[in-house]
């Protein structure tokens, strides 16, 4: 039988193909998958940040911001670790809601990606018996789905 | 045709001090983070030697010309405390190099970018596993958020969690420098069980603006690189499950879709 499971990339994929060859195991195919070029996110994942980031500017601002916003401080009731802190927050939201508007006005064709995606499809070859422990083997290790297809 | 055995343009290097890698970065990005402090857009493009080297006379200059100071003063509108503060022997020289570092910046990373593109279908192979006597690095998948919470706390912290070991060094250095010489959690302190004005007292007016930039790189330093970190691990691994998992002779044995 073939079983086909989706993995996001990690080391537990890895940990998987191993446990998988130590059952002795050996007709195992991996796909990897390229993400799709237009895909983008709104906020950045763990997997990506392709310079379309809403915290790049925000962040840069904030500096901004808070050293004015401390330096008014001196001579304000809140002093300027108050008005430090406030400058910065205002900093991150106008960068913010700044590229927010942007990306709803400019690129309205966005195909906005959502959850896990998966990378790399596996696809182990192994007798019927073995199917059970493979599969349990490839849910241990974080599949994001597992697939069957018996010998027709 | 000549055969080369490693790649002519590897993008990558993975050791003990660190992980370095060449990717596509947004110029203006960089070059705004050098208008921020002279020095950090360079370290944002891996040009460590040349960051540190900027943000070290950045610190001397602006030290010895009381430009914070001055800066502070022209906010609240005290024009002639201010030019009174400044040293004029000194504060010209900061222009030059203030302008040099933004232009610089910005001129590396379209660069790098550059080569980026140029290389980027090359395969480059770099260890995933590094052992040695004092450390171990390896590539592995790494939060973000959870990167740029830690320097939240105390820059140099999310970097160590990066394993940029010396990045992190330098950042603590600078950090404690900063936040001692700043009066900072002196100031916070006294914030905090309600006397703002003994607070606002305590704080040096010359040393406390350069906190709000050290934090703010910290964060934003250790979560780019984090997701960068991530890409380098998924580009190792996808080049490792080709070559070693090729899908050869595979014939599918399901049912056809009717």
């Amino acid at each position: 039988m073939q079983i086909f499971a989706a993995f996001e990339q990690s080391i537990q994929l890895e940990l998987a193909i191993t446990n998988i060859q130590k059952l002795g195991i050996d007709n195992i195919y991996a796909v990897p998958l390229d993400s799709g070029p237009e895909d983008i996110q709104l906020l950045d994942t763990i997997n990506r940040s392709d310079g379309l980031s809403l915290s790049s500017v925000g962040m840069v601002l904030a500096v901004f911001c808070s050293v004015i916003g401390a330096a008014r401080g001196f001579d304000h009731q809140w002093g300027p670790i108050v008005w430090g802190i406030i400058g910065a927050i205002f900093g991150l939201l106008v960068g913010f809601i700044g590229k927010m508007v942007f990306y709803k006005v400019k690129m309205k064709k966005i195909r906005w990606v959502k959850g896990k995606q998966p990378d790399i499809i596996l696809i182990i070859e192994c007798a019927d018996h073995e199917g059970q422990r493979v599969e349990k083997m490839l849910w241990e290790h974080a599949a994001i789905g597992v697939g069957k297809a018996v010998d027709a | 045709m000549p055969s080369f055995k490693q790649a002519r343009r590897p993008l990558a290097n993975v050791s003990i001090w660190g992980t370095t890698y060449i990717h596509k970065r947004n110029p203006y990005i960089v070059a705004l983070w050098s208008a921020t402090f002279p020095g950090f857009g360079h370290l944002l493009i891996n040009k460590y030697v040349r960051g540190y080297f900027l943000i070290i006379w950045e610190i001397f200059i602006n030290q010895s010309s009381r430009l914070n100071l001055a800066m502070s003063y022209t906010f609240t509108g005290d024009i002639e405390i201010a030019k009174s503060v400044i040293n004029v022997n000194v504060i010209y020289m900061y222009i030059p190099l203030y302008i040099y570092s933004i232009w610089d910046s910005y001129r590396a990373c379209v660069e790098l970018n550059n080569l980026y593109i140029l290389a980027e279908n090359e395969p480059s192979p770099v260890k995933a596993l590094i052992v040695k006597p004092f450390e171990i690095n390896y590539l592995d998948k790494r939060s973000p958020i959870i990167a740029s919470l830690w320097s939240m706390s105390i820059p140099s912290t999310g970097q160590l969690y990066l394993n940029q070991f010396v990045s992190a060094f330098f950042t603590l250095v600078v950090t404690v420098v900063f936040v001692y010489q700043s009066h900072f959690i002196e100031g916070i302190h006294y914030l905090l069980l309600g006397d703002v004005h003994h607070s606002t007292a305590v704080l040096d007016r010359q040393w406390i603006f350069y906190l709000p930039s050290i934090y703010f790189y910290g964060i934003y330093e250790s979560y780019v690189n984090a997701i960068e970190n991530n890409k380098l691990f998924k580009a190792e691994q996808k080049m490792f499950l080709k070559e070693k998992f090729p899908v050869k002779g595979f014939k599918f044995k399901g049912a056809k879709v009717k």
